[in-house]
C-alpha cells in the first residue's frame, strides 16, 4: 500500500493537465475573422454552384455568415437532401466529417488555416429536371381549393402580410403565396424543420377545411420519376396523432400516385416519396398536387418534389 | 504576536474573518462581472413579481389593516406563485432600498440580483466554515473556492432566480442541524427549525432535506433509536422537531399568498411542480420533451460541466473516508468483540454520511425517468456544496500523502505542500471559470472537448435568453434609430430591464412579433431551430449580421433584414 502513496500525484496532475485542456479546447475552433478569410479560398472552388456543408454542422452559421447567400443560398442550406448535387465542398473543422456526404468521393483536397476542404463527388447524382419548389410561380402554377367540381382560385399576389408564429407558432408566411381565404390558408415557399430539427425549403400546401388544395403545374418537362418528400413542423405535431393527410399527384391527368403523409408520432417528420412516370417519362405535360385531409385543423403541411 | 496580543482575538476570529473574505470577495467577483451578463427569461419573471410583493411592501408599511386583507394580498402576491416568496421579497426590498432609496447601485436590474448573489456567496463561507469544523482550514478554502469556481455555479451566483440561494439554504440548515446534533445545543436545533422554514420559502427542493436528515439520524443514532424503542420511548432530535414545528410556521409567516386558502394553494403549489410541464432540452444531439427523460442526463452533464480536478477531489475525500469507515469497523469488531450495531461512528464519518445523504437526495429525482431536465445542471446544484466539502477532504488526504512523500525527499518543501497543491487544483477551475464569462450556461470542461466538444456532443449551449446581453454593444452600434428587435427567447420583461437599465439604447423596442421587426436576435437551442427557419423566410437571408461565439461556438445570432426589405408594423 505504500508505493500506492505516489498516486497522490495524480491530484496536482489532473488539475495541470485539466488546465492544459482547457486552454487547447478553448482555441481550438477558427475564430470569425478565421472563416471571413475562408470567403476566397471557397469562392475559387466553388464552380458549378456545389453544395457548400460544414462539418461539424454546429458550425454552419460562422460559414453561412462569412460566405453570404451567394455561397450558401437558401435553397442548398434548406435542401431536401444531397442526392441532387454531383458535387460538394466540405469545410471541415477539428477533424470532423459530414455523416451525409461518407460515401462521396474525395475529388480534391486543400487546408486553408485551420479549414481542412475537400470538393467530393456525388458516386450517382440524380439529374433533377424539373424542381417544384423553385417552379412555384404565377406564370406556369394555378392554385385552387374547394370540392370538386366546385373549385375556387387562389390568386398570387407578391405584397401579402408575411408573418411567423414563433416556437409554438406558424411556419413563416411567406410575402409572395397563393392566397386562398384565411392567413394560413395559402400555398407559397416557406422552411420547415425535420425530426432533427434540420430545414428544408417546401410548398406550405395545408389541407383545406373541404375537398381539396389544387396546386396545378403547367407544362412541365418530366424525367422518368417524381421524388419528394412530404412534412409537418416535427416540434408542432411531433406528440400529436392525427388523421393522415394525402396528397394525389397527376400527370397528364393520370394519377401517378398517392402520398399518404402521417404526423410525426412514430414516422419520420420528412417523408420520403418517389413515383415512376411510366408512359408519361421524359414529355411535357401538367403535373396536378391535389392535398387534403379528414383532419385539416391546423395542419402544418408541406412538400417538396422534382422529376428527376 | 505576542501572547497579550493574541488573546484579544477569539480562537474563532481567523476562520470568522476567512469566510467573510470569501463571501464578500465572492460578492465583490459577482457584482464587477454582472454588466455584460444578460437578463434571462425567468429573471424578468421574478423582476415582475418582486416588483408587485415591493408594492405589497409599500403598502404595509403606509397602512398595515390594509396590506393584511386578502384582497391586497390577492392582488400583489398572485403573481409567479408557482414559486414560494423568499428571495423574491429580498429582490423586492434590495430593489427598493438599495436603488430607488439609497442609490447603492445604478441599475435596478443589479440591485434586484443583489440579494441572489449575496445568498450565493453565504453559501461559499458556509462551505468554508463546515469545511474548516470538519477538516481544517485550508480543505475548508479549497471546498469553498472549489464550489465558488464551479462556471455554471458562477453564472447562476448572478441571477435574480433561486437555484444556488436555494442551494446556499439547504446546506446552512444542513450545516444548523449538524451543529445542533454534534454540540448538542437547542440554539441550533431552534435556528435549524428557522432556517428550514426560509429553505422552504426559496424553492421546493427543500421538500427532500427532511428524507437526508431523518436517515442521518436513523444510521448515525441507530444504538440509541434501538435501545429507546425497546422500552417505548424514542427521543427525537431537536433540530428535527423544530424543522417539523417552526419551519412550517416561518414558511407560512413569510409567503403571504398562503395565508388565505392554505391548504388549496399548498395543494396546487405541490401538484404544479409535481406535475411539471416538460420543456425541451437537448442530449447527446436529441431534445428530450416528454417522458422517458435520459436517466444519465444528471451523471453525465455532472461530468461535464464540473471541473475534473473537483470531481476528482470529490470522490478521493468520499473513497478515503469510507475506506476508513470500513477499516475502523473491521478493527474494533475484531479487537473489541462488540456488535456491529453498538459502534458508534466518529465525528467525521457521521459528518461523510451527512454530507453524501444530502448529495445523493440531490439527484435523486433524476433517478426517475419522469423527472423533467429541461433546467440542466441548476436542478441539482443543492449537491454541489456537499461535493465540494469532500473535495476538501480529498485535498486534505492528497496534501497529507503528498507532504510526507515530499518529506522523505525534500524535507525542507514538504512545508510548501498543502499550499501548492491548493494553488494547482484551483487554478484550472479558476481559469476555466474567467473564461465561461458571460457564457456560462455553455460551459463544457476539457474531459468533453470544452464548448467544442460540448456542441459536437449535442449538449445543449443556452437556454433563458440570457446570452442577449453579450451582444448588446452590437445591438447598440447597428439597430437603427427607433429600429425593432425580435427578441426570441429574451423574456419581455428581461428587455425591458435591460432597457432600464440603459445598458440598451432606449429608443430600440422590443417585439415578440417577427414580421414587425428589423433586427432579429436567435438563441439557439435545438428544438428552437425551427425560429431561425422563420427568420430565413421572412428575413431573405440566411447569413447572420452578428454571431456571438463561445471559444468559436456560435451561441446566439443576429439577423438583418435584406436592404430594401421593410418590416410590416
Amino acid at each position: 500500500m505504500r508505493g500506492l502513496g505516489w498516486l497522490w500525484l495524480g491530484v496536482p496532475v489532473v488539475g495541470l493537465v485539466e488546465l492544459l485542456g482547457h486552454l487547447y479546447f478553448a482555441g481550438r475552433a477558427p475564430r470569425e475573422a478565421e472563416w471571413r478569410e475562408l470567403r476566397p479560398v471557397i469562392e475559387r472552388l466553388r464552380q458549378q454552384d456545389e453544395l457548400v456543408i460544414v462539418a461539424p454542422y454546429w458550425a454552419e452559421p460562422l460559414a453561412r455568415q462569412a460566405l453570404g447567400d451567394g455561397l450558401m443560398p437558401v435553397a442548398q442550406v434548406a435542401r431536401p437532401d444531397e442526392s441532387a448535387f454531383p458535387r460538394a465542398i466540405e469545410v471541415s473543422v477539428m477533424g470532423q466529417r459530414a455523416p451525409e456526404l461518407r460515401d462521396w468521393a474525395e475529388v480534391a483536397v486543400e487546408r486553408a488555416g485551420r479549414f481542412r476542404l475537400r470538393v467530393l463527388q456525388n458516386p450517382a447524382p440524380a439529374s433533377v429536371g424539373f424542381d417544384f419548389v423553385s417552379g412555384l410561380r404565377p406564370g406556369r402554377v394555378a392554385v385552387q381549393h374547394g370540392e370538386f367540381p366546385r373549385l375556387e382560385d387562389c390568386p398570387f399576389r407578391g405584397d401579402y402580410a408575411p408573418d411567423a408564429g414563433g416556437l409554438h407558432g406558424s411556419l413563416a408566411f411567406p410575402a409572395e403565396r397563393f392566397g386562398c381565404g384565411g392567413p394560413d390558408q395559402f400555398v407559397g415557399i416557406t422552411i420547415v424543420e425535420d425530426d432533427r430539427y434540420r430545414p428544408h425549403r417546401c410548398i406550405w400546401a395545408p389541407p383545406p377545411v373541404r375537398g381539396a388544395r389544387v396546386i396545378r403545374y403547367r407544362d412541365v418537362p418530366l424525367a422518368t420519376r417524381i421524388h419528394g418528400h412530404t412534412a409537418t413542423s416535427w416540434f408542432l405535431m411531433r406528440d400529436r396523432e392525427t388523421a393522415p393527410i394525402e396528397v394525389t399527384i397527376r400527370v397528364g391527368g393520370d394519377v401517378v400516385g398517392t402520398v399518404t403523409h402521417y404526423d410525426a408520432r412514430g414516422w419520420t417528420s420528412w417523408h420520403p416519396f418517389e413515383f415512376e412516370l411510366g408512359a408519361h417519362a421524359n414529355r411535357t405535360s401538367d403535373v396536378v398536387f391535389e392535398v387534403e385531409s379528414d383532419d385539416p385543423e391546423n395542419r402544418q403541411f408541406c412538400f417538396e418534389a422534382d422529376t428527376r | 504576536m505576542t501572547g497579550a496580543a493574541r488573546s484579544r482575538w477569539p480562537a474563532w476570529a481567523p476562520d470568522a474573518a476567512i469566510a467573510a473574505a470569501i463571501v464578500v470577495g465572492y460578492v465583490v467577483l459577482l457584482l464587477a462581472t454582472v454588466q455584460n451578463l444578460g437578463y434571462a427569461r425567468d429573471e424578468g419573471f421574478y423582476f415582475q413579481a418582486a416588483a408587485s410583493y415591493e408594492r405589497w411592501f409599500d403598502l404595509l408599511a403606509r397602512d398595515p389593516v390594509a396590506a393584511l386583507q386578502r384582497a391586497n394580498v390577492d392582488r400583489y402576491w398572485a403573481v409567479n406563485h408557482e414559486h414560494p416568496a423568499l428571495m423574491k421579497s429580498l429582490f423586492a426590498l434590495s430593489h427598493q432600498y438599495l436603488f430607488e432609496r439609497w442609490h447603492w447601485f445604478g441599475e435596478a436590474g443589479t440591485a434586484y440580483r443583489f440579494p441572489g448573489m449575496v445568498v450565493s456567496a453565504l453559501g461559499l463561507g458556509v462551505v468554508f466554515l463546515w469545511g474548516r469544523l470538519a477538516v481544517g482550514r485550508l480543505p475548508g478554502v479549497v471546498a469553498a473556492l472549489g464550489l465558488g469556481l464551479m462556471p455554471r455555479v458562477f453564472y447562476h451566483s448572478h441571477l435574480d432566480c433561486f437555484d444556488l440561494p436555494v442551494a446556499s439554504m439547504w446546506l446552512l440548515t444542513t450545516f444548523a442541524y449538524w451543529l445542533s446534533v454534534e454540540r448538542r445545543s437547542y440554539a441550533w436545533a431552534i435556528l435549524t427549525g428557522v432556517l428550514y422554514g426560509l429553505l422552504l420559502d426559496t424553492k421546493h427542493n427543500a421538500w427532500l432535506l427532511p428524507f437526508a436528515l431523518v436517515t442521518h439520524v436513523a444510521l448515525t443514532q441507530w444504538p440509541r433509536l434501538r435501545r429507546e424503542s425497546s422500552v417505548g420511548r424514542v427521543t427525537i432530535p431537536a433540530a428535527l422537531l423544530a424543522m417539523a414545528v417552526l419551519g412550517p410556521l416561518v414558511f407560512y409567516a413569510t409567503w403571504p399568498w398562503i395565508w388565505f386558502d392554505t391548504a388549496e394553494r399548498l395543494a396546487w403549489w405541490v401538484q404544479f411542480h409535481l406535475r411539471h410541464e416538460y420543456y425541451n432540452m437537448e442530449f447527446l444531439g436529441q431534445t428530450y420533451f416528454e417522458p422517458p427523460m435520459p436517466r444519465l442526463y444528471a451523471p453525465v452533464m455532472t461530468l461535464a460541466t464540473v471541473p475534473l480536478v473537483t470531481l476528482l477531489l470529490a470522490a478521493a475525500g468520499a473513497g478515503v473516508t469510507g475506506w476508513g469507515a470500513v477499516r475502523r469497523r473491521w478493527h474494533l469488531q475484531r479487537s473489541a468483540a462488540l456488535p456491529r450495531t453498538e459502534i458508534e461512528a466518529p465525528a467525521l464519518e457521521r459528518t461523510a454520511l451527512l454530507w453524501l445523504l444530502c448529495l445523493l437526495l440531490s439527484y435523486a429525482p433524476w433517478l426517475s425517468s419522469k423527472t423533467p431536465i429541461f433546467g440542466g445542471t441548476k436542478h441539482w446544484m443543492t449537491a454541489y456544496p456537499f461535493l465540494c466539502l469532500f473535495g476538501g477532504l480529498g485535498y486534505a488526504a492528497a496534501a497529507a500523502r503528498l507532504q510526507t512523500l515530499v518529506a522523505s525527499w525534500r524535507p525542507r518543501l514538504s512545508g510548501a505542500i498543502p499550499a501548492l497543491l491548493a494553488a494547482l487544483v484551483l487554478v484550472g477551475p479558476a481559469k476555466m471559470t474567467y473564461d465561461s464569462h458571460p457564457w456560462g450556461l455553455g460551459f463544457y470542461a476539457p474531459l468533453v472537448g470544452g464548448a467544442p466538444g460540448g456542441a459536437t456532443l449535442g449538449l445543449n449551449r443556452s437556454f433563458w435568453g440570457y446570452t442577449t446581453g453579450a451582444v448588446i454593444p452590437y445591438l447598440n452600434e447597428h439597430v437603427p434609430p427607433g429600429g425593432t428587435v425580435y427578441v426570441h427567447d429574451t423574456a419581455l420583461q428581461s428587455w425591458a430591464m435591460l432597457v432600464r437599465d440603459g445598458r440598451l439604447r432606449s429608443d430600440i423596442r422590443g417585439t415578440l412579433r417577427l414580421a414587425s421587426a428589423d433586427v432579429a436576435l436567435y438563441h439557439h437551442e435545438q428544438h428552437m431551430s425551427r425560429v431561425e427557419f422563420q427568420i430565413w423566410v421572412l428575413f431573405g437571408t440566411v447569413s447572420p449580421a452578428h454571431i456571438g461565439t463561445y471559444d468559436g461556438v456560435p451561441v446566439v445570432w443576429i439577423y438583418e433584414r435584406r436592404r430594401g426589405d421593410a418590416p410590416r408594423r
